[in-house]
């Protein structure tokens, strides 16, 4: 069973015409553009779309001539005529006949690329309101948008729903405002303490794609458990532990106050600051370089290691259950694949092995687009951090500790654009599963 | 989804540092532009070579001269950001200022998937302690030629002023990280603006990057100008802290930008409060803006 893509295709092949789910804003786009009235909307029944290639330059100058004639009333889509790329102009059904003339009297070399753009409108409304309908009756989670807290808890419900015998749900804990710590298991096996993997996500409320990434990984492990070599024999051995939402209260205020929200929602006593950093907060380092102790700062460390609920419900489960071969934990953006120490510039005793895994993840994640990915310790390759999840994790016996950071390199940085979710999911499933096959092996 | 809107003071209407001080601004960075060899290289005493620059120092002296460049070249349709850093020397000396020789490649920040292409840049950056903004000197590969970059922006030019009020969205990109095609110039414009803010600002400790657009106080399009007054948020690595900046340009296609700026900084208890304010007028004209 495929996962669900976007069902948004984009019917124009131009990528001016940037579709969007959640507003009508494209609307307002045509609009502009056609200098009508922007509330009501126009029809466009008849219209095409001619796209035309402008071989020297005579051809562009008489094509300017027709696109700047007055009563033919032409609309240029992107660039004006220039060599190299062909030129969308939207005709209006009144004109056709005459710029076809026109194109042909003057030999000009032209193709219909869109036969009727009130067809291709009406098609996309009704998608649009057919998946928002859909969504409504919570049977089609689209895994190419961004979700709130509950969308995404009831997410991983479903996906206990139709993979009952593999996963289950666990929660760990409850976070400062009570909102549940929500885990997946993924199990193959009864009881015992089998040797596990855990994924953490969303720990930094701002990096939405990392609990994006997050809930379409869970998804793929339950869909490709029984076909793909890796994940089935890996599953075999070891259960693998999915949170795709770390830092539940960071990661509501981000839909309903701050999109550029970081930390926890924790009161500081004396401050009115709010929320510790919870990538701080962790008992490897506390309070060394990179953290701070002022409660206003982005990176303030909190009180003392593990005060934050949200990070003492995982460490402490990770401790109870004491059989933890490998914590991945992901962020963005900076594209990245980090291993310990944050805390200090000394290697990590392990450090040559987790480096050549990295290299590999990387090397592996690259192969889908060509996404570059930079590989190394967060002391060296980013900046001194302490009291972090991957120190915290590796300290305390599980060696193969990494932390991703995500798309993209700043472009868009925190508000990275949804139509970035699945390709980023889709990379970075194969840099996991790298990691995966090497701690598979080895342990 | 509304932004928590940190109180901004109000920007000062004009630059109130005395006229020589603003002056020496941009004849200051005149000279470095023009003497190119002569702020000094390795030879010059107590400067150390570092051996293992790290990558995160370099890529973010890179990007300072990026900004620049972007700056300069005050093109919103031909902004270039950052690809790798092929080649990159670092000095250090006594007083912690730093110098860097760079090769580094670009790309288009706005750019189509299947019209990449990998622009080159030579680069020295000076970080000195009296003066904030880093000194650079930067030359770049021609990834469009002069002629189609001028159309563009003037095409731009010509679709913003088409737009009647981006000020009805309360923020670009949206949380989705959504910007709507007619919105696009606005960012790109935005963009350029703050170009100039980040460039001001970088340092080797201290990089960075353009959020989201939270609010747009003025938006005038006549013949001779765009006249764009905004508040951008800025994302400081590495303390993380995202920083309001005010920001009024006024841009014309192949003229240079002219930008006033005023950010807030986070008031941390070891400095006193902290605001910063810069201008940029035309480094030709200095006309009162």
């Amino acid at each position: 069973m495929s996962l669900p893509q976007t069902p948004y295709k984009y019917s124009l092949t131009q990528p001016l015409y940037d579709w969007h789910p959640w507003n009508m804003k494209w609307i307002l786009f045509f609009g502009a553009l056609i200098g009508s009235g922007i509330c009501d909307r126009e029809t466009f029944s008849g219209h095409q779309v001619f796209r035309i290639n402008v071989r020297n330059g005579d051809e562009i100058s008489k094509l300017n001539r027709l696109v700047n004639s007055d009563n033919l009333k032409l609309n240029l889509w992107k660039s004006p005529p220039a060599l190299g790329h062909p030129t969308d102009v939207l005709v209006p059904s009144v004109s056709l006949q005459e710029v076809k003339s026109f194109l042909e009297d003057h030999d000009l070399e032209y193709s219909v690329a869109v036969e009727d753009l009130q067809t291709i409108l009406d098609a996309e409304k009704q998608e649009m309101q057919h998946n928002v309908h859909q969504e409504l009756s919570s049977n089609c989670f689209n895994y190419g948008a961004y979700h709130t807290l509950e969308a995404i808890h009831k997410e991983m419900d479903n996906i206990v729903k139709y993979y009952p015998r593999l996963v289950s749900t666990v929660t760990i804990g409850h976070s400062f405002e009570n909102r549940s710590m929500y885990v997946l298991k993924f199990s193959t096996g009864e009881g015992r303490q089998r040797p596990a993997l855990w994924l953490n996500a969303g720990i930094h409320a701002r990096e939405w794609v990392s609990p994006a990434t997050a809930i379409w990984t869970a998804r793929k492990i339950a869909c490709d458990y029984g076909k793909d070599a890796i994940i089935t024999s890996t599953l075999k051995k070891m259960d693998i532990f999915v949170l795709p939402v770390a830092n539940p209260d960071g990661y509501v205020y981000t839909h309903t106050h701050n999109r550029l929200w970081r930390k926890t929602r924790s009161v500081n006593p004396g401050s009115t600051c709010i929320g510790t950093d919870p990538n701080r907060n962790w008992n490897s380092s506390f309070g060394g370089v990179g953290s701070i102790a002022d409660p206003c700062s982005e990176v303030y460390h909190g009180p003392y290691p593990h005060s934050e609920v949200e990070v003492k419900s995982v460490a402490d489960f990770i401790k109870k259950h004491g059989n933890f071969k490998c914590f991945i934990d992901l962020h963005s953006f900076s594209q990245m694949v980090l291993y310990p120490y944050g805390y200090t510039a000394t290697k990590a005793q392990d450090a040559d092995e987790l480096d050549m895994v990295a290299r590999n993840t990387a090397k592996a994640l690259a192969m889908l687009s060509g996404t570059q990915y930079r590989v190394g310790s967060i002391f060296s390759i980013t900046y001194a951090a302490s009291g972090s999840t991957v120190d915290w994790a590796y300290d305390n016996g599980i060696k193969y500790a990494f932390s991703f950071e995500l798309r993209d390199t700043g472009d868009y940085g925190f508000a990275l654009p949804a139509s970035q979710i699945i390709p980023t999911a889709q990379e970075t499933w194969l840099g996991l599963k790298t990691i995966i096959e090497h701690v598979r092996d080895n342990i | 989804m509304q932004l928590r809107r940190q109180p901004l003071s109000a920007p000062r209407p004009g630059d109130t540092r005395p006229a020589a001080q603003r002056l020496a601004g941009p004849l200051l960075l005149l000279l470095a532009l023009q003497g190119a060899g002569a702020s000094g290289g390795p030879e010059d005493s107590g400067w150390l070579q570092d051996a293992e620059p790290s990558s995160r120092l370099l890529s973010q002296a890179a990007r300072a001269a990026l900004h620049f460049f972007n700056f300069r070249a005050a093109s919103p349709s031909a902004l270039q950001v950052l690809e790798n850093v092929l080649d990159g020397r670092a000095w250090v000396n006594q007083k912690k200022e730093y110098k860097f020789d760079l090769v580094f490649t670009t790309e288009f920040y706005s750019t189509e998937e299947d019209e990449k292409r990998l622009g080159q840049c030579s680069a020295q950056v000076f970080f000195r302690n009296e003066k904030p903004r880093p000194a650079v000197n930067v030359t770049c590969s021609q990834l469009i030629k002069k002629e189609r970059r001028q159309e563009e922006d003037y095409h731009l030019y010509k679709l913003m002023k088409q737009l009647k009020s981006p000020l009805n969205a309360v923020s670009i990109p949206d949380s989705h990280g959504y910007i709507a095609p007619s919105l696009r110039p606005v960012w790109d414009l935005a963009f350029l603006g703050s170009s100039y803010v980040m460039w001001q600002k970088t340092t080797p400790f201290l990089q960075y990057y353009m959020s989201q657009i939270s609010s747009v106080k003025q938006w005038k399009t006549n013949d001779d100008a765009i006249d764009f007054d905004y508040t951008v948020l800025l994302h400081e690595f590495s303390t993380q802290e995202i920083i309001p900046c005010r920001i009024h340009l006024v841009w014309y296609p192949s003229k240079p930008l002219k930008v006033k700026y005023h950010c807030q900084e986070r008031q941390t208890p070891e400095e006193a409060s902290g605001t910063e304010d810069g201008s940029a007028m035309a480094l030709t004209e200095l006309s009162n803006f």
